[in-house]
């Protein structure tokens, strides 16, 4: 986007009265000077923002590795035709590589590779749905009171300042424990759990982009409260909303686990890798490899989320 | 100085009291929380009826939370049935034991994290700091309760170099100094991981800044020049230090399960499985209530350090 | 005056007929502005706009200078409505408008604003299309009706149609403010407020705007508030021009008598006509308030006339009488204690003083 040098137009006077000849270089000067801009391609933020990410290989290799875990746990019957609900006692306590099971086998003789690709399914669904439904509700708590302020805006984010006070496990613990086990409520706690530091995030977003000058545009075409926070301020939260949602899935997942570690999570027999991991802990010093197989997997796929939110960030940054 | 803690602590009360209002509610308002373990199985729903009666439970809401947290500010959190014991006895010795460990995996950790922190932000781009970074993530990632498994495996279980059970001062402090190695390595790894990125970037950032420069052509020392870059640095690791210890504080649940630690986690496990829930709702409350004011006290010394703060608070 | 007014109108090209200019689009009438702020902790009222009352002509140009921070966004946000005023009216083509709360859309359709800050006045997620056509989307129009009129608009401004797809980064400084200015048109309103709508470009491009503004006024017959700390340009562009002072206007009149006859202590200073009379010695290319003594806090603006505490001519009336708005001559109106009725100085002593 190159400019013409164009020359000081004003004359020192620069008074009412002698525009005629300033406006008459004025306008040449604008024909040249638009003939001299190139027409850039149009690049929308998001669009630039995948472009970055796609070239940064270490965001790439995460993304995979969250893919691949993510089709394991869907397509785990096509994977494996073992049972991991039903094991054979006779087969108890095989170690990692034992024949007909990779991943060795569990205290009631279930084949570990199995469980982990079924549990997958839960741990995962455990890690994402609260992210996202507490992306969705601490966004809105956040937007309305970044542009209310007022009452109910101090109101809202005193609200969330208190859930904040708790530390975020015994916050999910206590919620779950008063709620019940269950997957259901694991999902519940921890999307409370994770309402409050959203919100605030979108709420000093939100601060940072009414201040500017384009929302009062925005009102004065007449536009209402919520149409400019949907089409104006929503594009310009979102991005760091996205950025440090991306980041707690894998803390999700530990929560998520940690509850069903203290069994408030799915009631066995169904696969979990948290209720494994704890169910296993048994055998820690018969099989230990096999006891760690589950804590890898959710490691794996926090370590993954981690990092593609790390280059998202990146990706994100770099510019505007 | 003063005014400013005493504006901090005015602050802190109504979010104590949301807090309370909070726990109280959670243990309360859920259909059959708050007989639950009270009443037997079999009552019939007169019989029940006349518990909840001779218990308060039907007084409205408000009524019951001010008279909760009247017997809660004069230490009276109740008395567990499972454990025939009062709630408050047991938590104040719980108490004890967790903030041990909780102090003990916070300053480790939050040195241990400055330091890698600091080499790696002053190294960047070496090999130092790239294995610094992976650790770091790598320590962020991972479950505290994996890693104490991890370690109980190898130190307890393979070299037996630990043991895997928790002793307490009671049994003479080498006993407990040997308890408290691998609870305290599984727990302050996430504190050093945090930690150690947030040097990272608060160095890197300073470093980028044009004072140094200014130092260094001022004629300051190195030593001097890496002694203001680290107190410039160290505000953003104060800032998340209260978070840190809150995870700390809740992590200790599951370590302290896992090396039958007895400290608050172990207590709140322990009266989960039972459903013993006058316990969970005490131990929560003070759990909840020392997170809150460590996080008051730490935002007290960080306007102490920092300058900056002060400004923004008045 | 009759002639002198005949002589302006002959000057403004696209004036047609002598009836109109008198007319006032909009008047202000004691418009007040107050902020609830925080001084050193304790609560405060920032008094930034007080009791200002101007009218604004028809199909003319009222320029607006001031200091920084005198209270001119803080006006020209209340006139379009985006601050509701503490106190005062406002008349809108002789009708009165809400000022204190919210206004009927057909009203706020009708006032527009062109933003200070060329950064920040465009949607960075929105491509230049989208921001133009934003209020015609708000208002309903069809796909087709709004990529019509943007591109109807988007090349009244000088700019080429097939910018509409690309994204404000991309644009130069310039480019932006032609896209303000463009989404400010898209409405079609009748007046438009220019807040500082050229400060942050280069001289060169300012005239390049400048003189799209004066295009774009005779062809769209807008009216414009014309803010800016540059005197110049305001002389420029103006028809008539207000000077404000800590919230108050303290002078107002005809571009053309107030900058060849300033009569208030304040504007002379800004046109430092005082201390030196030398045109050579002028600074009035520098933004003014530089190096002047300091600027007293509009939370506690001093008593009677707030300029006292720099003027020259201060008397012991002026801390404690509120100088009232007199007309020193025809259509030129001076709020200063030297010009009052009783008071004994006059132009002609000012002079005198000065020299
Ligand atoms: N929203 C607000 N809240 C509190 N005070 C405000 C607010 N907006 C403006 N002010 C104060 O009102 C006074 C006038 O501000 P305003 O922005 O109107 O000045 P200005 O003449 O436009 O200055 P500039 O030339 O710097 O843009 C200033 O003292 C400013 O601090
Ligand atoms: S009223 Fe007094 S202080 Fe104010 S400008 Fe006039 S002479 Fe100066
Ligand atoms: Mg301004």
């Amino acid at each position: 986007m190159t400019q013409a040098v164009t020359p000081v137009l004003l004359h020192p006077g620069f008074g009412a009265g002698v525009p005629v000849e300033a406006r008459a270089r004025a306008a040449e000067l604008r024909d040249e000077w638009d003939a001299a801009d190139q027409n850039v391609d149009a690049q929308s933020f998001w669009k630039e923002t995948g472009k970055r990410f796609l070239a940064n290989k270490v965001g790439v290799a995460a993304a995979g590795v969250v893919l691949l875990l993510v089709v394991g746990a869907v397509f785990a019957p096509l994977i494996t035709s073992a049972d991991p609900l039903v094991g054979q006692p006779t087969d108890r306590l095989q170690n990692i590589g034992s024949p007909g099971h990779v991943l060795g086998t569990d205290e009631q003789g279930r084949d570990v590779w199995a469980r982990v690709l079924y549990g997958g399914r839960l741990s995962l669904l455990a890690g994402f749905v609260p992210t996202v439904g507490a992306a969705l509700i601490g966004t809105i708590i956040g937007v309305t009171s970044g542009m209310l302020r007022g009452v109910v805006g101090t109101i809202l984010m005193r609200f969330m300042d208190v859930l904040y006070a708790f530390p975020a496990i015994l916050l999910a613990i206590a919620v779950g424990s008063s709620l019940g086990p269950g997957l259901t409520n694991t999902i519940i706690a921890v999307t409370i759990v994770f309402i409050p530091p959203v919100a605030r995030v979108a709420e000093s977003a939100t601060r940072r982009v009414v201040v500017q000058e384009f929302i009062e545009a925005a009102h004065l075409s007449g536009a209402s409260g919520f149409r400019v926070a949907r089409s104006q301020i929503l594009p310009n939260v979102l991005n760091d909303i996205i950025v440090y949602s991306s980041g707690l899935v894998g803390v999700a997942m530990i929560i998520a686990a940690s509850l069903s570690f203290l069994s408030l999570g799915s009631p066995p027999p169904v696969p979990e890798w948290g209720y494994m991991l704890n169910s296993l802990r048994g055998s820690l010093y018969t099989t230990p490899l096999v006891t760690l197989v589950p804590g890898f997997f959710i490691f794996l796929t926090s370590v993954a989320f981690n990092m593609a939110s790390d280059a998202l960030r990146e990706a994100m940054d770099s510019r505007l | 100085m003063l005014r400013l803690a005493a504006r901090r602590v005015g602050l802190a009360v109504p979010i104590l009291v949301g807090v309370s209002i909070i726990v109280f509610l959670l243990m309360t308002i859920l259909p059959g929380n708050a007989e639950a373990g009270l009443v037997p199985e079999d009552a019939t729903p007169a019989q029940r009826a006349a518990i909840r009666d001779s218990l308060g439970l039907n007084d409205p809401l408000p009524v019951r939370y001010v008279a909760w947290l009247v017997e809660a500010l004069r230490g009276d959190l109740g008395y567990s049935l499972q454990r025939r014991r009062e709630v408050a006895d047991l938590l104040v010795q719980a108490w004890g034991n967790t903030f041990v460990l909780a102090a003990v995996s916070a300053v480790l950790g939050i040195t241990l994290g400055l330091l890698l922190g600091y080499v790696a932000g002053t190294r960047r781009g070496t090999l130092v700091d790239r294995v610094v970074s992976i650790v770091s993530l790598a320590g962020l990632s991972v479950p505290s309760f994996f890693v104490a498994i991890i370690l109980l495996s190898i130190f307890a279980g393979g070299l037996k170099m630990f043991p895997s059970g928790g002793a307490t001062f009671d049994e003479g402090p080498i006993a407990a100094i040997r308890s408290l190695v691998l609870p305290v390595a599984s727990g302050s790894l996430i504190t050093m991981a945090i930690t150690a990125r947030v040097t990272r970037a608060g160095i890197v950032d300073v470093l980028s800044a044009d004072f140094v420069e200014t130092l260094r052509a001022k004629g300051l020392s190195e030593l001097e020049v890496r002694t203001h870059v680290l107190r410039n640095a160290i505000s953003p690791v104060l800032t998340t230090s209260g978070v840190q210890i809150g995870a700390l504080l809740g992590g200790s649940v599951l370590v302290e399960t896992i090396f039958r630690w007895p400290g608050m986690g172990q207590l709140l496990y322990t009266a989960i499985s039972s459903r013993d829930l006058v316990v969970v709702q005490g131990a929560t409350l003070v759990i909840a209530l020392t997170f809150v004011i460590i996080n008051l006290m730490v935002d007290i010394l960080q306007a102490a350090v920092d300058p900056r703060v002060r400004g923004a608070v008045a | 005056m009759p002639e002198a007014i005949t002589s302006v109108q002959a000057e403004q090209p696209g004036e047609n007929g002598n009836s109109l200019p008198k007319r006032p689009l909009l008047e202000l009438i004691d418009i007040s502005k107050e902020f609830d702020v925080r001084d050193n902790g304790r609560r405060a009222t920032l008094s930034a706009v007080n009791e200002v009352s101007l009218k604004v002509r028809t199909g003319r140009t009222l320029g607006i200078v001031g200091e920084s921070g005198c209270g001119k966004s803080t006006l020209a946000r209340v006139i379009v409505g985006l601050h509701a005023a503490s106190s005062g009216e406002m008349l809108f083509e002789n009708r009165q408008i809400e000022t204190t709360g919210r206004r009927p859309r057909k009203i706020v359709e009708q006032m527009q604003m062109v933003f200070q800050d060329p950064s920040s006045a465009l949607n960075p997620r929105a491509t230049v299309g989208e921001s133009i056509g934003f209020p015609l989307r708000v208002q309903g129009a069809s796909k087709k009706e709004i990529d019509a009129r943007v591109k109807q608009v988007i090349t009244d401004v000088g700019l080429p149609a097939s910018y509409v797809g690309n994204y404000p980064h991309q644009l130069s400084g310039g480019q932006r403010q032609r896209v303000n200015i463009a989404r400010a048109l898209a409405l079609q309103p009748k007046l438009v407020v220019l807040d500082e709508a050229v400060s942050a470009l280069d001289k060169s491009i300012q005239a390049q705007v400048l003189n799209l503004l004066a295009d774009l006024q005779r062809d769209y017959q807008l009216t414009y508030v014309f803010i800016s700390h540059d005197l110049n340009v305001v002389e420029y562009i103006s028809d008539e021009v207000a000077v404000m002072y800590l919230g108050q206007v303290v002078e107002e009149g005809s571009a053309k008598a107030l900058y060849e006859n300033p009569r208030h202590p304040y504007t002379q200073l800004l046109l430092s006509s005082i201390p030196t009379l030398d045109p050579a010695q002028s600074n009035r290319d520098e933004p003014i308030g530089a190096g002047d003594s300091e600027i007293p806090s509009p939370i506690s603006p001093p008593s009677g006339c707030r300029f006292r505490t720099r003027c020259p001519f201060v008397m012991d009336i002026c801390s404690e009488v509120l100088p009232p708005r007199v007309e020193a001559a025809p259509e030129h109106i001076v709020a200063c204690h030297l010009y009052s009725e009783g008071a004994e100085r006059n132009d002609g002593a000012v002079a005198a003083a000065a020299s």
